[in-house]
């Protein structure tokens, strides 16, 4: 051989993997769907393999989701959207469920359900016979040879799923076997079925005949609860496996036994009632049929080109101009009657596979009003209470104390304000994250302003010229212009603004915010009120509350000289042993002068604390003020003059390091408590002086209260259900304090609105000062399993039961009934929307920059980064979490373990600080500062626009 | 020789002028500050080398090496400062902006990052918390929601809604080099200025990127007068009135969108090339900070300049008009600026603010006019403008 091509040879022989492995690197893999793979992966050749596939359960894990149990499920798990449409449920329940459309290809279905991309990948890349056939190749363009560990992704137990189906643990071993698919050892044998339909391709369609369209194409509209699900009911059906059937060993005996040679799927004998255009359709058929969907709705129905059109199918005389058949028991009895020796009831067969549009609608369960903050008309006529449960408002006559109507507004109204002259009320929606404006008059919602994330606090200036709505999420102010109803500007207030407040003179609102700033770790709380500066709409100044978190309420005494907040003195800094001197959490009220000092008191009382306090108002004279606890249904009346009074005379060490703490105190100027119902939460007082209103959230009620005789006169009922259903219960008891040694504390003092406190606690059981460990959310944490950041409880139950008394609460543990309401309340907690990526949006550019960074294989170098070092692998939808320990290098000195539960992402954006000890406040720092090692996935080689991008998209999970 | 009484009150006009110190001759000659006010250290500055000014209605913002202070116009006092000790996160504050909508005062940190002061908060981004490009930051710009950092290795732009960063180097823009010297935001563009990659332009509407590069490609000589920027080791960027100023460290620039022209000592009034930053006032006046001493173009049209020093041994003011290299007026000042290496300046209606290594100063500008004004020439000396500044 000539001595060039030798020199040739070794750069021929290179170039080729290398290019190759080049482009498939180049290339970002797309679904292409399972008939795409089932093109080669079956017959007897390659051992039936999408048959078998789709006689198994994965094929129908689309369509169960149409199931009322899913819908149970889904309301179990906080998932507010239809199960077909939840990205949570599509995970587990569908291939491809996080991927953007243009990483589908036309010939991916989603109703398909699990099918084999779900495991292998996305088969672009792959699917080329000359790659797949070697394996190293196949690798690495994309092809994934999941092991058990990827089954447990879904398969691991889902507490929500136990709830409703009560069915034991997966064997996985087992389930493995069960969907086993090998490929036949002896001759790789690639044949491609002999269907009819690819038979005689030399015979074109007649024009003027309808075309067979397949099942999939019909399912674009027969789909979804408008329709009463048909083509899950299908799916589900054995219709739908009537193809598939075929490479059963039975179908083998059956065919056989009638004399028919070779496969049954090949068999025309076979084909006639096994599957729809068996034949030659003198229409021919579509792109979208595929003979493996088997008795398809075209079977029953006819040939679906002409009268699938939607104009056409809403007339049923054109839709059966256009070949609609009617279907008859003739229909059915073609191929079921004596159909291999089985009996065939006609009746009950139709009842089985009964596809109705029009679905019987479900019993309607109770509506809750749970009512939260109130607002009284500038007349002084009507009161308005946002209700968060029936996302309305309710309108109650103050004349009558009567329920007078009930406006419909977004999602979890929170709070409600009027504009100075009555016209117009404005709601703010925490679901929707909009206000909603109110025509006073007709009592309708008649505008919705698109504000930040969770609106909360709502209040307009003294001329109604702005309003400015506390965005708690996106720790931010909206102020709106109310002329035009668009935002002005955002102003930056500090964490989860709450609750607003006009001073006196109009020149100052005060805003309280939920959430302490970010602090040093293991530092005190610095909490802030934001004053703003209502002429120019700026922040003015920040007032700090030491030592003090959830601020909530607030109210300015007619004086002008100060403002009253509730707020929480959490010691987080210490150990949850400390009985005594205030335990864990104490509960008081801030003094926020103008001058710009600050004091704090206690509103609790050895033996007997004033958990949560939501609400304060003061009476127009200034001498009293009223404050709710929503832990202990009670108001506390405070002797103002009394309580400014022993401030002013005491000195000023006292005033900063005494009277905060000091739980002797509050029988100075409290002088009464009023008990009210279920958890009170706002709080108003009528102009006159002489009635304040109080909303009860669980009980669907106001409670007026005479502030003459301080006593509750009055119980107005919103028009709630009688019933107490058992999430309802839970919910009550996740609110109430009466679970807790001295009444300290309920759940929702840690977790308000069932999220986080931002605070990092020291918690017995795993030692005293050692392992703090930050507070996590409980929105959406239902299949989350295991819990606690060391994973050692496995479920809700253990989290909740005798543990939590012993190392929380210190008394008696919940009733076996308070226990199981509690978790299921805890389940149906929702997730709001993800903000950064709305249902069905599109990522932008850095978003699907990031995804590519969260889901690759190699770094910037080109080195494979090891399987169990990727972000994807511990951090895999839909829950974004493998439910496993993982140790990624962040135990610090006083952890006890090194190993955390891996936490679940969704939603991540508004649970700062992160890491097991909430050391790392911002997503950048998990790996800017405590990923030296790359032990929390390789990052240390990424540039900073790849963090950013990686950041971005995290967002959106 | 009879004796002409109009040669009389001429002869007697002009003793008059020179006892004075004025001559009788006019011409049309800019503006001319010579009421300066100093701020250092003496006066509660936190450290004389300031690197930022920014007017804020009736206070000013002040940038030095170690802190930030803020100046009470109404006062004339330094009525705060601000040092780690305070709260600033980062002792150098070499850039500073307003959000007009929001009041919140960014603060570029030269090796903390980016801050915020709202409300007496400082909020704090560098790039191990966030995604800023990196934290040394020369300069900062607000731009509707968005807030931009020039910093040593890329912009950053950060979405204060979104909380989105957004990083601009040479892979997305036409980033030559990725140091970024200045950032400035007016009607609808961002000018960054980069060392070594000219000027960058962004449309906000359209999201596209312009360079202006040396045509020349030559970084030591000018090859071609007027044929684009003077020079891509670019300090400073000020766009006003569709019309873009440029410092350099060899020269300086101005471009209206289709003409460009070139700025050296050696022909203008320019003390030095070598321009630490530049403010354009409108698209007829800028000033330039340099090494040396502050050049204003005062009159585009007639290149007419004010060169303002300080006198190193009197340290008086002086200020020198000249157009075309041609003196026309000199006119000397008890103060002027307080050291010639300039820093930075601000304009703030007819006041004018000049950050210098030595402190900063400050003039009303009273009876400021913009362009040209006939008025008398002065050759007056510094006694004769504190006199006349008593009267």
């Amino acid at each position: 051989m000539p001595r060039g091509v030798w020199a040739i040879l070794p750069v021929v022989f290179l170039a080729g993997p290398v290019l190759g492995a080049y482009e498939s690197a180049l290339r970002q893999p797309v679904y292409v769907g399972v008939q795409t793979c089932a093109a080669c992966h079956d017959g007897a050749g390659m051992g039936y393999q999408c048959s078998i596939w789709q006689q198994s359960k994965h094929a129908r894990a689309f369509a169960v989701l149409a199931q009322p149990q899913a819908k149970l499920i889904a309301e179990l798990s906080g998932i507010p959207q239809e199960p077909q449409d939840s990205p949570m449920c599509l995970g587990c329940h569908a291939t491809g469920a996080h991927a953007e459309d243009w990483e589908k290809d036309a010939t991916f279905h989603v109703e398909d359900g699990v099918q084999c991309e779900h495991c292998h990948g996305p088969g672009s890349e792959y699917m080329a016979e000359p790659v797949m056939r070697d394996r190293a190749r196949a690798i690495a363009a994309g092809l994934n040879m999941p092991t058990e560990r990827d089954c447990r992704v879904c398969h691991l137990v889902k507490g929500s799923h136990v709830a409703v189906h009560d069915r034991p643990a997966l064997d996985i071993s087992q389930g493995l076997k069960s969907i086993a698919h090998p490929t036949p050892e002896r001759g790789m044998g690639l044949q491609p079925m002999n269907h009819r339909q690819d038979a005689d391709a030399t015979l074109s369609p007649i024009p003027q005949a309808s075309a067979y369209i397949g099942v999939f194409a019909c399912a674009t509209c027969h789909r979804g609860p408008d329709r009463g699900y048909q083509f899950s009911k299908w799916r589900m059906s054995a219709h739908g496996r009537a193809f598939a059937v075929l490479a059963a060993q039975k179908a083998y005996e059956i065919a056989k036994e009638q004399g028919i040679q070779g496969p049954p799927a090949e068999s025309e004998t076979c084909l006639k009632c096994h599957a729809t255009a068996w034949h030659d359709p003198a229409g021919g058929q579509g792109a979208s049929y595929s003979i493996y969907e088997g008795v398809g709705c075209e079977a029953c129905h006819g040939a679906g080109s002409k009268y699938a059109e939607e104009a056409r199918m809403a007339d049923p005389n054109a839709a059966r101009a256009a070949g609609l058949k009617e279907v008859t028991k003739e229909t059915c009895l073609g191929c079921h009657e004596n159909a291999h020796g089985k009996s065939f009831d006609y009746e009950q067969a139709l009842v089985q596979i009964a596809h109705p549009t029009k679905i019987a609608q479900e019993a309607k369960k109770p509506r809750y009003k749970t009512p939260l903050n109130l607002a009284i008309m500038p007349n002084g006529k009507e009161l308005y209470v946002a209700c968060e449960a029936s996302h309305t408002v309710v309108v109650v006559d103050l004349g009558s104390r009567q329920k007078v109507a009930e406006i419909p507004v977004g999602g979890h109204p929170t709070d409600v304000a009027f504009a100075p002259d009555g016209r117009r009320a404005y709601v703010s929606n925490r679901l929707d994250d909009t206000v909603s404006i109110v025509d006073v008059l007709s009592r309708k919602r008649i505008g919705t302003i698109p504000v930040g994330d969770e609106p909360h606090g709502v209040l307009t200036d003294r001329a109604g010229k702005v309003l400015y709505v506390l965005n708690t999420s996106s720790d931010s102010i909206s102020v709106v212009d109310v002329a035009t109803q668009r935002e002005l500007k955002r102003l930056a207030a500090s964490r989860s603004p709450w609750s607003l407040s006009l001073s006196p003179d109009g020149a100052q609102v005060y805003v309280t915010n939920n959430l302490s700033r970010f602090v040093p770790f293991r530092s005190p709380s610095m909490s802030e009120v934001t004053i703003l500066d209502t002429q120019r709409h700026v922040v003015e100044d920040r007032r700090i509350i030491p030592g003090a978190n959830l601020l909530q309420g607030v109210a300015w005494h007619p004086s002008g000289d100060f403002a009253l907040i509730t707020l929480n003195r959490t010691k987080n800094l210490i150990p949850m042993t400390r009985l005594v001197q205030g335990w864990t959490i104490t509960n008081g009220l801030g003094v926020v002068w103008r001058d710009g000092r600050v004091d704090q008191v206690l509103l609790d009382e050895p033996g007997m604390a004033f958990p949560d306090p939501a609400d304060v108002a003061i009476t127009r004279d200034g001498r009293w003020a009223l404050i709710t606890s929503s832990g202990t249904n009670r108001v506390a009346v405070v002797d103002v003059r009394k309580m400014i009074g022993m401030l002013e005379t005491a000195s000023t060490h006292d005033r900063e390091h005494v009277f905060p703490n000091h739980l002797g105190k509050p029988t100075e100027f409290v002088v009464r408590h009023i008990p009210v119902e279920d958890s009170p939460r706002g709080l108003i007082i009528t102009s006159d002086g002489k009635t304040a209103f109080v909303a009860n959230a669980l009980d669907d009620s106001l409670t007026a209260i005479d502030l003459d005789r301080w006593e509750a006169v009055a119980r107005i009922d919103l028009g709630g259900p009688k019933e107490i259903t058992k999430v309802r219960l839970g919910e009550r008891v996740f609110h109430s304090a009466d679970n807790t040694f001295q009444r300290q504390f309920s759940c929702h003092s840690c977790h308000p609105d069932g999220h986080i406190d931002g605070l990092t606690y020291d918690i017995e059981p795993d030692g005293i000062g050692v392992s703090p460990v930050d507070n996590r959310t409980l929105r959406g944490i239902l299949d989350t399993a295991p819990f606690k950041w060391e994973g050692t409880n496995p479920s809700l139950q253990r989290q909740c039961g005798a543990r939590l008394a012993v190392f929380f609460t210190r008394i008696q543990p919940f009733t076996p009934e308070q226990l199981s309401a509690l978790d299921t309340y805890i389940c149906t907690i929702p997730r709001p929307p993800n903000r950064y990526r709305p249902l069905g949006a599109e990522l932008t550019e850095a978003q699907r920059r990031g995804k590519a960074v969260f889901e690759r294989t190699m770094t910037n170098d080109g080195r494979v980064i090891p399987k169990e070092n990727r972000c994807a692998t511990c951090h895999c939808p839909p829950l974004y979490t493998d439910r496993q320990r993982h140790d990624i290098g962040t135990k610090l000195k006083y952890d006890r373990e090194s190993e955390f539960d891996a936490p679940h992402l969704n939603n991540i954006y508004d649970s700062a600080p992160y890491l097991h000890n909430g050391i790392a406040a911002t997503l950048e720092e998990i790996w800017t500062v405590y990923n030296p090692n790359d032990r929390h996935g390789i990052t240390n080689d990424m540039t900073k626009d790849q963090l950013n991008d990686l950041i971005e998209y995290l967002k959106t999970l | 020789m009879k004796v002409r009484m109009d040669h009389v009150m001429c002869l007697l006009m002009c003793l008059l002028t020179t006892a004075s110190g004025s001559t009788a001759t006019s011409a049309r000659l800019p503006y001319v500050y010579t009421d300066w006010r100093h701020f250092t250290v003496q006066d509660g500055l936190p450290n004389d080398h300031v690197f930022a000014v920014k007017a804020d209605g009736s206070k000013v913002w002040v940038g030095t090496e170690d802190g930030l202070a803020r100046i009470d116009k109404a006062s004339g006092k330094v009525e705060k400062a601000w040092q780690e000790k305070d709260g600033l996160p980062w002792r150098v504050v070499s850039g500073l902006d307003v959000d007009p909508k929001t009041g919140d005062l960014w603060v570029g940190l030269f090796g903390g990052g980016l801050a915020r002061f709202s409300g007496g908060r400082f909020d704090h981004w560098h790039q191990l918390n966030s995604g800023l490009v990196n934290d040394v930051v020369y300069g900062v710009a607000v731009e509707h929601d968005h807030v931009w950092a020039a910093t040593t290795a890329g912009a950053s732009r950060y979405n204060t809604v979104t909380g989105e960063w957004t990083i601009y180097t040479e892979k997305n823009a036409p980033m030559e080099e990725i140091w970024n010297y200045g950032v400035c935001y007016h009607d609808g563009k961002v000018h960054l200025g980069v060392w070594g990659s000219g000027v960058l332009e962004y449309d906000i509407a359209t999201q596209t990127w312009k360079d202006y590069l040396d045509p020349d490609g030559e970084m030591e000589i000018d090859l071609y007068r007027d044929d684009g920027i003077v020079h891509v080791i670019t300090t400073g960027v000020s766009y006003i009135e569709q019309v873009l100023w440029v410092s350099s460290y060899f020269g300086m620039s101005r471009y209206d969108g289709r003409h460009w022209r070139g700025y050296y000592t050696h022909e203008t009034g320019l003390p030095s090339d070598f321009g630490n930053a530049v403010k354009g006032r409108s698209a007829n006046e800028a000033w330039y900070a340099t090494d040396r001493g502050v050049g204003a173009v005062m009159d585009f049209a007639t290149d007419t300049w004010v060169t303002y020093t300080m006198d190193p041994n009197s340290h008086e003011g002086i200020a020198v008009v000249s157009r075309e290299k041609k003196v026309l007026e000199t006119v000397r000042s008890p103060r002027g600026i307080p050291h010639n290496y300039a820093l930075w300046v601000e304009f703030d209606g007819p006041e004018v603010w000049v950050g210098t290594s030595k402190g900063l100063a400050w003039s009303k500008g009273q009876g400021y006019y913009a362009g040209l004004r006939e008025r008398p020439v002065h050759t007056s000396t510094a006694e004769s403008v504190r006199r006349h500044a008593a009267k």
